[in-house]
């Protein structure tokens, strides 16, 4: 029998399986944490910190990856505050201005309130997220893909960058990158700081929506751990 | 094919994972660098994965993927040194020695790096050369360092 443990997570008191991360307890309970680089049944390593919320401890509020935070019992979190909201809109507008040819990174930004950069795109074709990596099972689990060097010459690679004879061709890695996604043609103009926000992810900027999960179609963008579990 | 002193080399660390960047250590102070072949070998005698090997290898400045030279001539290029001029000795060393940071000179002798803070801001511009450290250096004194040290005179190094 698994226990559960009771998280209050916005003012709502949420039961959540012993063992489980407050992001899994948010979302299985409708609370919409924007998140990229978490993916359900792989580990996680807390790369995006998209996914930060507050953490009410002894009356001090400490900030952390909501997806390596695992649920406690009596636990108080804050999701949706000024502070975390403001922290999570820079953070979306760094990822987003390192790769703004995505829609699932566009979705992000646009979900975390970005409308404008203030940094010149970077159009780099990652984004570190490392879902890729720990996606690899390679042959009986030496991975062929992962992590090289480090601070902003990190990467992804295989070893030596040459084509690895642990690859099982199973092109998992692709299916979960969200620089695969088709970018929105909206009215971004390569160059320019801009995004159009046309699409329906803007109804999820909008106060009213509170943070709570309505359902949107943003999450096959990016791949929401809801949208995967709903077609399933 | 590894060679036989390899073999040797990860003679402690055989089946010990958790010794990895012992291992690496180990292979970078005999032969100066880490090549492709001594990952392979490192990977297949501690049973750790290949590409595990060449990420932690790529991950510390400790570890030289590529041959470097008899002498490694540091130039610090942190705050204190570079308010000092480190970036005219940094020069004058590239241009003695013909080639950028990182790589092997073409006779063999030379590797130049830069480093961020030698923790010896007081005494900058700091260089060291092998073991040994040397303060307030301006391109002048560099050039003579790399001259002794062509001249093989060690002694005479020591003092500039
Ligand atoms: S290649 Fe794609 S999945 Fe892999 S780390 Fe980069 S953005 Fe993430
Ligand atoms: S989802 Fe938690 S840090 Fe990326
Ligand atoms: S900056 Fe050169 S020693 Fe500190």
């Amino acid at each position: 029998m698994t226990q559960e443990v009771t998280v209050n997570i916005d003012g709502a008191f949420i039961r959540a399986p012993k063992g489980s991360t407050v992001l899994d307890a948010a979302l299985g309970a409708g609370i919409c944490i924007p998140h990229l680089c978490r993916v359900p049944y792989l580990e996680d390593i807390g790369a995006c910190r998209l996914c930060i919320v507050e953490h009410i401890e002894n009356g001090r509020s400490k900030i952390t990856t909501s997806c390596t935070l695992l649920v406690q019992e009596g636990m108080r979190i804050l999701s949706n505050t000024d502070r975390i909201r403001k922290l999570r809109r820079n953070i979306a507008e760094l990822l987003v201005t390192e790769a703004p040819n995505s829609r699932a990174i566009q979705d992000i930004a646009l979900r975390c309130g970005v409308v404008e950069t203030r940094y010149p795109f970077r159009n780099s074709d990652c984004v570190l997220c490392g879902r890729c990596v720990r996606a690899c099972t390679g042959h009986f689990g030496e991975k062929a893909i992962g992590f090289v060097g480090r601070g902003k010459d990190r990467r992804v690679e295989s070893p030596f960058n040459l084509y690895s004879e642990l690859c099982n061709e199973c092109g998992r890695c692709i299916d979960l990158c969200p620089m695969t996604i088709v970018p929105c043609d909206g009215n971004m103009k390569p160059g320019e700081g801009r995004l159009c926000g046309n699409c329906e992810s803007k109804m999820l900027t909008e106060e009213a929506a509170q943070g709570y999960c309505i359902g949107c179609y943003m999450g096959d963008g990016f791949q929401c751990e809801r949208s995967i579990t709903n077609t399933l | 094919m590894p060679s036989p002193t390899i073999t040797t080399l990860l003679e402690g660390h055989r089946s010990q994972p958790h010794q990895l960047i012992e291992a690496l250590q180990d292979v970078q102070k005999h032969y100066g660098y880490i090549s492709e072949d001594s990952m392979r070998s490192i990977s297949d005698e501690l049973g750790v994965s290949l590409m595990e090997v060449y990420s932690v290898a790529s991950f510390y400045k400790a570890f030289s993927l590529q041959p470097r030279g008899k002498n490694i001539i540091a130039v610090c290029t942190g705050t204190a040194c570079h308010v000092r001029g480190a970036k005219m000795v940094l020069n004058q060393a590239i241009s003695q020695i013909g080639a950028e940071p990182g790589e092997i000179s073409k006779d063999g002798l030379f590797t130049i790096e830069h480093v961020n803070c030698l923790g010896a801001c007081a005494l900058g511009p700091v260089v060291t050369e092998n073991e040994s450290v040397h303060h307030h250096m301006d391109p002048g004194k560099l050039r003579k360092l790399i001259k002794s040290l062509k001249k093989g005179d060690k002694e005479g190094a020591s003092h500039v």
